[in-house]
This record gives C-alpha cells, structure tokens and sequence, in this order.
C-alpha cells in the first residue's frame, strides 16, 4: 500500500492535478473564514456591480482629510470625464450647427469647452440627427457643467427648518485614506444579478458542486461495480440480463435521460442531494461494462479457482478474491464520475433543471443565473467567467490525476 | 436488372432534391426584405402564426391580432385608439365625436365616409353589428368581453349606436365596458363573416379555429409572409387610411417584419446589432446600451423608468389552499416582509418607481388614477416592503409559531410550506419569486421557487380549483377606458371565481361580498367625490386583507429603439403626443406615419 502510493505521488501528472484539488478544497474551508456569512445573502440592490473595492461615500466625506497636491489630478480628472471620444462627438455637433471649426485644436480643452458654451443649445435638433445622439449630448453637456461648476463640493444637511445648511466644504485637493473610512467592501468578483458577492457564493458552490459530484460519482460507481462483478464473475444468465439493461441504457444518451428524469420529478422535489442521484443513475454504464470485462478475465484464474473450491462464498470470492485486483482501475473510474458529475450538473443547471434555486448555490445554477440576466451579452464576465475557470479547473486537476494514476497502474501505458 | 433499378432510384433521389432545393431557395428569396422599407420588431411574436382570423381564438398572431397598450392597429382596426399617455379615445375607423344619452343607456357616433375594406367596399354598421353579434354567438373574446355589457348594436350606414345592458334598476350594468369595446374590439367586415359562418356550417368551434385566409382587412398592413422563422406584414397601398379625414398619408416603412426569436437574449442581442428597430422586450439595464456601448438605442424617456409603467405584476394567494385562505396574518406578513426594493433594482433594474414614490394601492402610477383615491386615508396600510421584524410580530400574533423548533413555522401543527411559482425562463419574475422565497425564509415560512414550462403553468393557474401553487404571479389590466375598475374587479371581483379556464381575473379565487358590493357601484357612478370614496374603501379593503400583493410596476409594452435605419420615433419630450406603445397599439400606431430613414 505505501508502495503503491509512492508510485503515485511519483507521476507528476497525479500530482499536478492533487496540488491542484487540494488547493480548491483548501479554499473552500479557508476562504468562508476569512469571509464568513450566507453566500446567498444579497448586498447589492441592483444587478451585476463591477469587481473592485468599494468605499462607502457616506463615511468618507466624514472621515479626516488630508492635502495632497498631486501634479496631475487635474489632467486625470478632464480625462474621466472628457474622453477623446467626446470630443470627436464635439465637433460632430459644431459641424451640425454649422459652427467655424477651420482652427480648432482639439487637444485645447479650453478653447474646446468655450466654443461648447457657444454653440450648444439643447432646444436645437439639428437635421437629420438621431435621438441617441441629441441625448447623448445632453448627457455631454451635463457632464462638461459639472467639469466647469469649481473646485469644490459643498456637503450641506438639512437643518430644522428643513433648509439646507452647509456642514463641510471639499476641496479638489482633499483626500481620504481609506484606512480611515469605516466601511470598504472588497467585492474581487463584484456581484451577481441578484446582488450577492460572486467570490463568496462561488466558494460556496464549488463546495456543493463538489460534493453533487462525490454523491453522483458514488452512486454510479457503486451500481456500476455491483453490477459488473456480478455479471462478470455469476455469469449466464445473470450476466445477459444485466448486460441487457446496461446496452439498453447505453444506447439511450445518458443526457437525455438526465434531462428526461430531472424534467419528470418536478423541481420541487429537486434538491441538490437529489440531481447528484439522478446523475449517478444515468452514468454507471461504461463502469459496468469495463469491470464486467475484467471480472471475466479474472474470474479462470487459479487463486479464485482454488477459493471456488475452498467452498468460499461468492460474495467473498469477489470482495477478496476480485475486487482487489481491479481496485486500481475503480478508483480511476470514480474519479472521472466525480469530474463528469459535476459537468452533468451544470448542464443541467444551465437548461433550468438542476436543484431548485433558493437553498443552496451551484456552479451551474450561477451560470444560469447569470445567462437569465444576459450577463454574457450585457458585459458583466464576472458572473459566469470564475464559474467556467472553476469548472475547468476541478475537471482539469481530477482528469489529470486520473492520467497520472492511469500511467501507474495501466501495465500497457508503464515506463 | 438489380443494377438499373438501383440507377433509376440513385436517379430519382437526386432529382428530387434537387427539386427542394430549388424550391426552399425560392422561398427564401421571397422574404429577402429590403432593409431601408422593413421596421423590425422583436418581443411580440413567439412561435409561428396560427390564423388570420379576427374573429377567431388561439390565433397566436402578436402582430395583427393582440393587443398590448390598445389594440394592435396594423392589419384589424378598431373603431378608436386608445392614447395611454392622455387617457383620450381617438378616432379611427369612427369619427371623434361619440356621444352618449342622458342616462348612459345608449352610446352613438358615425364611421368615417372615407373607412373602407382592402375589398373597396365601405366600412358600415352591419359590419360593426355583425362583429358583435358573432362574437356573442360563437362566444369568442369580443363576445365574452362585452357580451354581460352590450345588449345590442344597431344602425344604419355610417351610423351606429350601441345599446347598454341594463340592470333590474334599469341603469346600463357597465358603461366603462362599452368604452373598451371601442378601443379593443377589431372590427371585422359582415360579408366575410357570413363567408366563414357558411364555410364552417355555423359550428362556434369551427369558426373559431378557422384560419382566416381570405380575411379582408381594413388596416394599413396585411400578411405577406409567416412561418416559424418569422412573420412578416406588407403595406397596403390602397389603404383608406391615405385620406386626408385620417392620416393624410400611407405609414413609412413598406414591411413590418417580426424575426422569431428563441428567447429574450436573442432578440436582444440583435437590438443591439440593429438587426432589429423596435424591442418590445425587457432589457436589464436597458441605460447601459448607451451609457456604456455608445449604441444608437433610446427608450421613451431618458431617465428611469424609461418607460410608462401602467400595471403591476402581481403575487396571488391561492385561496384554495386552507392554510392561505384562513390565516390573513399569514398573507399580509409574507407581503410585507418581501424586498420590493431589491425587486425593483433587480428584476426590473430599476425601470419601475418604488412603493416608496408610488405607495401601493389598486391602482397603476400614473396620475390620472393616482387621483383616485384618498392617499392619506390609507397611509397607515400601505408598505414600502422588507420589515421582517413587522411581519414575525404579525405570524406571532396570530399564532402561527415555530414550536417544533425546526426554524418554520406551523399551523395546525403542520409546517407551512409553500412555493412561489412562475414561468421558466421569465427571468424578471423569476427573480421576484426568489425574493419572494428569501422573504419567506426571513420570517420562518418556508417557501420554495417553481418554474414550470409557460404551457403547463397556464393550464394550472387558469384553474379556479388548482392547490399546486400558493403564490403565483400574473398581471392584472393595464389601462384601458375602463380602468381601473377593470384593476379593482380583477383583483377583487367575485366575477371570476370558479370560472373555468380563467384569463380574466382574481386569479386567487378571493371572496368578498363587501368589495365586491363596492365594486358593483363603481361603473354608475359619476359623482367624483364618491367614485374617490369607493375607490379609497376598496383600497382599504385590499391592503387589509391581502389577497394578493403587487411586486412592481411594469409597462404594459416595453419600448426600446434601435435608431441605425429608422428615427423619428416618439419620445417622452417630443410634443407629439405619441405613446411608447411600440409603433402599433392604439395611438402609439400614429408614429408609423411619422418614421424617418437615418441620414
């Protein structure tokens, strides 16, 4: 045994993809440590808030300020709110309403924003202009008022009256540490459609999704090996009606049945413990056939012989006699059931039948989330991109120590 | 021999592919559009068309047969269009002036001279006469509508005058009802009915499902082409509408095509592509489209909500199941503890006021019916929504406690487990039922999401008898002439209770004799001080008991403009008075006429 694992941790394929898994599940228990709450709860009122850190403008116009003159604040800030595409727009309309623009510098913001002041009338509809443009110059406008309106930014409260009175000024060069802010929200993966953290319920579904995964890899090793030994080893007529039951669910795609059952039992009765078992009833099949043609192979061989007439029941002969020499190839076998599973589920998930959706996040419930809300159309990669990486990287890392167990224990493929 | 035959087959097979080939190659070219004279919908149309038939049933034909913010104008005319944005009837196939008696018995007004079938023949009574009386007798949508309202249209030429059904007091039962009837009812010609009437041997169901392929028209657009992949209407340039007592000129765009989408992000995508001009499909952050792609698309109004919201999709109690109908605590505790804020950010991306600026009541946010009702009279019922606390003092209250200590609470000694239910794939919705299902959890009511396909979910909360879903979510009315009595009678009408395969409303089967008495009143009276007190007493009525709660408020038709081929079309500031109703329902039509090429 410690020999056998000795080989094992030398393929460095196995150990790629170990390092590989132990890291996820090390994040999985480390992460909601650091980061502890309901991954389903919802922060954000609003759809998909870009990754980043978020300071909480509230506390920072009451926390204490310092003076820095940086060089080019100034030029940073023109720059955020004039881009060089509005300034292409810019002269679009000087051209519409016919302004002189022969001598115009557009890199001269001043001269720029003067003629602005000019030549800009939200009243005119120039001809033939279209909606989307006049708005998106009045948006312009807005935003080159505010450029101009000063250095400063009067905080006023309302008093008793229910006038305003101003209670702090803020300067162009005040600036805040955020250290000194009492609430930032680091959001590395931004939030979901229904405002929750991304990073926070991704960890949580990677943990479910791992674990519908073990349950569906279980199940199908189990009926699978079960189903094998006993045809490979009774024999007859046992081994043509198993065979029979096996051809019949081998011809009919496994997915589909995945589909037709999990459509069949409603979503209310669709927890994730559930879809795991479903999945692990539709994909025993090859496992079956591969451990029955093994079975068949060992089952002449002199020691189970001898063991056949020592009397020996059959189901010791096939725990002790059997099972051991084909223990390698289950293993290697579970392991891609697990890998398959977890696809399976977030397919599943992803056509709308996987787990109901309240209780508990899944890998493929967040990409069906996220394709619901046309995350992949409007934008927001942050909800469905970490998902694919997440996935991949699980069935990468399990797939490669299947390889890598796959070059120890195979004698065709050993060095 | 073997061999020749083998050939002649080998033969046969080629040839007769070649024959389809040809063939689907000539259908397609058929519908090759010229793109500078098509406006492309999308949002309307699901699946391919059934009939043409106006008087028919089932025709699944959004873009000549349905109606959204009025009827849909392009191919079947009404007598008037509804305007959503001032309320008012406009003259179409009648002139403006329709007039009713002293006693609201009887309503009368004139067809325009000019209104005339694609056949040439004029627009008459016996048409509007005919239209009515098949419609009660094959019992279709006209018919069931305004069957309990109209007892009778008569008269003569271009004159017609609709007769109220009265009540035992003698006064008209619904003079609201007749008003939709002008508005909502396509107007189909008598000769073809009598056509359809013969074809069918007089059989309701027959006619009903009959096609209507030789159905005459009086629209500006008639069918040209429709198959599972798109449906596509041509101009009709015969159209009477030309004459200067309507629109003085045809409407721009030569076809008006409708590409078949899978889904919503489908259509979206080729909004964005400018493979489509109108989208009257919700679009999650529609503001990003310009904001953040610089893309050529524009809503109604620049700034949220975008568009004009005229109803509110609902949460309904089934009323069925014992322990919803029994515990009114219950009700209102799940209702109060739902975050509408989170709905309206989320499943709406803010395009809809919240219950803060719109306080909840029966009626829809625009200020014509706002004035409705006594604001400060309800003050103390209304909810703005996630008061979790407010809601566990009310299940306490009434008893229904946790004492198992399993986390949910039971009644009777069992669990209350519910679910909240909506169609699959309507993402916004699907959503609020999530966040219906967290508030439940919040407050220690299990409640779990289910979404069925839209066909089976149809079949099952159309049912007055159903017990599989405890909340689900539909619609009520949006705005008509009758609204929002049509609202209130939905919401709280005993009308629809125990109405079989049931689209008109009071989903959850609620009763209640006094709401209902109150209902009743509603349509006769005109004294304003008392319709505000009637409206106000039933407001109170529905926050208190809780039969259902509303989630937002939604426009009836979305209204999302690709501005790449087509502009001109109406907005929020324009002046003209054109509502965002997709450039098809009721007035919203009149910007066809309107539309100009881009450049």
């Amino acid at each position: 045994m410690k020999n056998t694992l000795r080989q094992v941790f030398h393929s460095s394929k196995f150990v790629g993809g170990f390092v590989i898994f132990v890291a996820i599940l090390l994040t999985l228990i480390i992460y909601p440590l650091i980061n502890p709450g309901n991954p389903l709860q919802q922060i954000g009122v609003g759809t998909f808030a870009k990754p980043g850190t978020y300071v909480s403008l509230y506390d920072a116009t009451k926390a204490p300020t310092e003076t820095l003159r940086l060089p080019d604040a100034g030029d940073k800030r023109l720059a955020s709110s004039l881009t060089e595409e509005d300034k292409v727009a810019m002269v679009e309309w000087f051209t519409a309403v016919e302004a002189d623009i022969s001598d115009l510098d557009t890199n001269d913001t001043d001269k720029m924003l003067e003629m602005w002041e000019q030549y800009y009338d939200p009243s005119v509809k120039p001809k033939g202009m279209i909606r989307a443009k006049i708005n998106y110059f009045k948006r312009l406008d807005a935003a080159l008022q505010e450029l101009k309106s000063g250095d400063t930014i009067i905080i006023a409260e309302e008093g008793e009256d229910g006038a305003l009175v101003e209670s702090k000024k803020i300067l162009d060069t005040d600036y805040v540490n955020t250290k000194s802010v009492a609430n930032v929200k680091s959001l590395p993966l931004g939030t979901d459609n229904f405002g929750r953290d991304v990073l926070k319920e991704l960890v949580s579904a990677t943990g479910t999704s791992i674990r519908i995964g073990l349950i569906a890899g279980i199940v199908a090793t189990l009926i699978g090996l079960t189903l094998g030994l006993l045809a490979g080893y009774v024999g007859g007529f046992l081994d043509d009606f198993i065979m029979f039951i096996t051809n019949i669910f081998t011809v009919i795609p496994g997915f589909v049945l995945l589909i037709l059952i999990s459509y069949s039992i409603g979503q209310e009765q669709r927890g994730a413990a559930v879809v795991a078992v479903v999945i692990g009833f539709t994909s025993w099949t090859w496992t079956c056939r591969s451990v029955r043609s093994q079975v068949i192979s060992l089952r002449n061989r002199d020691h189970v012989n001898l063991s056949k007439l020592s009397g020996h029941s059959l189901l010791r002969i096939v725990l002790t006699d059997i099972l051991p020499y084909i223990a390698s190839y289950v293993v290697m076998a579970f392991i891609l059931q697990v890998s398959s599973g977890i696809l399976s589920e977030a397919q599943l998930s992803l056509l709308g039948l996987g787990p109901k959706t309240t209780e508990v996040p899944t890998l493929g419930l967040m990409m069906n989330w996220a394709m619901l809300y046309s995350a992949h159309t409007n934008g927001s990669w942050w909800a469905y991109f970490p998902v694919i990486l997440t996935i991949t990287l699980i069935s990468f890392s399990l797939n490669l120590m299947n390889t890598g167990l796959d070059q120890v224990f195979n004698p065709t493929l050993r060095d | 021999m073997k061999k020749r035959i083998a050939m002649l087959l080998a033969a046969a097979m080629v040839v007769s592919s070649m024959a389809t080939a040809v063939s689907a190659e000539e259908a397609a070219g058929d519908v090759t559009l010229p793109r500078e004279e098509t406006l492309y919908f999308a949002g309307q149309q699901w699946g391919a068309v059934n009939s043409w038939n106006p008087i028919g049933t089932n025709q699944n034909n959004s873009m000549a047969i349905a109606a959204g913010a009025g009827w849909r104008e392009l191919m079947f005319e009404t007598l008037y269009m509804w305007n959503v944005m001032d309320g008012q009837l406009y003259g179409l196939l009648a002139n403006d002036d329709y007039a009713w008696n002293d006693d609201m018995t009887a309503l009368t007004f004139t067809l325009k001279d000019a209104a005339k079938w694609s056949d040439g023949t004029d627009i008459t009574a016996a048409d509007v006469i005919r239209t009515f009386d098949i419609g009660v007798e094959i019992a279709n949508g006209t018919g069931s509508s305004y069957g309990p309202y109209i007892e009778s249209v008569e008269g003569e030429g271009k004159t017609v005058t609709i007769n109220a059904k009265l009540n035992d007091a003698g006064d008209p039962v619904n003079p609201l009802k007749i008003l939709d009837f002008l508005e909502l009812t396509p107007i189909a010609q008598a000769a073809w009915i009598d056509t359809v009437y013969e074809r069918c041997g007089g059989d309701a169901t027959a006619i009903l499902n009959d096609a209507g392929d030789d159905v005459v028209w009086s629209g500006p657009y008639t069918k040209y082409f429709a198959d599972d992949q798109k449906v596509v209407l041509v101009r009709d340039d015969n159209y009477w509408g030309q004459d200067a007592s309507m629109w003085g000129k045809l409407p721009v765009p030569k076809y008006i095509a409708h590409t078949i989408y899978a889904d919503n992000a489908a259509g979206e995508v080729a909004l964005k592509a400018g493979e489509v001009d109108v989208c009257q499909q919700f679009i999650g952050n529609v503001q990003n489209l310009w904001l953040e792609d610089g893309l050529p698309i524009s809503t109604y109004y620049e700034e949220a909500p975008y568009g004009v919201c005229l109803t509110m999709p609902t949460a309904w109690f089934n009323m069925n199941i014992p322990v919803i109908a029994e515990n009114t605590a219950l009700r209102k505790a799940i209702a109060i503890a739902v975050d509408y804020d989170s709905i309206i950010a989320n499943a709406m991306t803010g395009q809809s006021p919240s219950f803060a600026d719109v306080p909840r009541s029966l009626m829809n946010p625009t200020d014509g019916e706002q004035a409705l009702y006594d604001h400060d009279a309800v003050a103390d019922l209304q909810w703005t929504g996630n008061d979790v606390e407010g809601a566990k003092a009310l299940l306490d209250e009434a008893g229904l406690m946790d004492s198992d200590g399993d986390g949910w609470r039971e009644y009777n000694g069992e669990k209350i487990s519910l679910n909240a239910v909506c169609p699959n794939g309507w993402s916004d919705w699907q959503a609020s039922m999530e966040l219906v299902a967290a508030a439940g959890q919040a407050i220690g009511v299990e409640i779990t999401t289910l979404y069925p396909e839209a066909d089976s979910y149809n079949a099952v909360f159309t049912d007055p008898d159903q017990t599989e879903y405890a909340i689900y979510m539909w619609s009520p009315d949006a705005s008509t002439p009758s609204n929002p009595w049509t609202r209130v009678n939905q919401f709280m009408g005993k009308d629809y209770v125990g109405v079989t395969n049931n689209w008109s409303g009071n989903w959850g089967q609620y009763v209640n004799d006094e709401a209902d008495a109150l209902i009743k009143q509603i349509p006769l009276t005109t004294d304003e001080e008392e319709l505000k007190n009637l409206y106000t007493e039933l407001t109170k009525i529905y926050l208190t008991e809780v039969p259902s709660f509303s989630l937002m408020y939604r426009p009836s038709v979305f209204h999302a403009v690709n501005e790449s081929v087509w502009t001109n079309f109406p907005a929020g500031d324009d002046g003209r008075n054109i509502p965002p109703a997709d450039c098809t329902d009721g007035y919203g039509v009149a910007a066809l006429y309107d539309l100009e090429l881009v450049g």
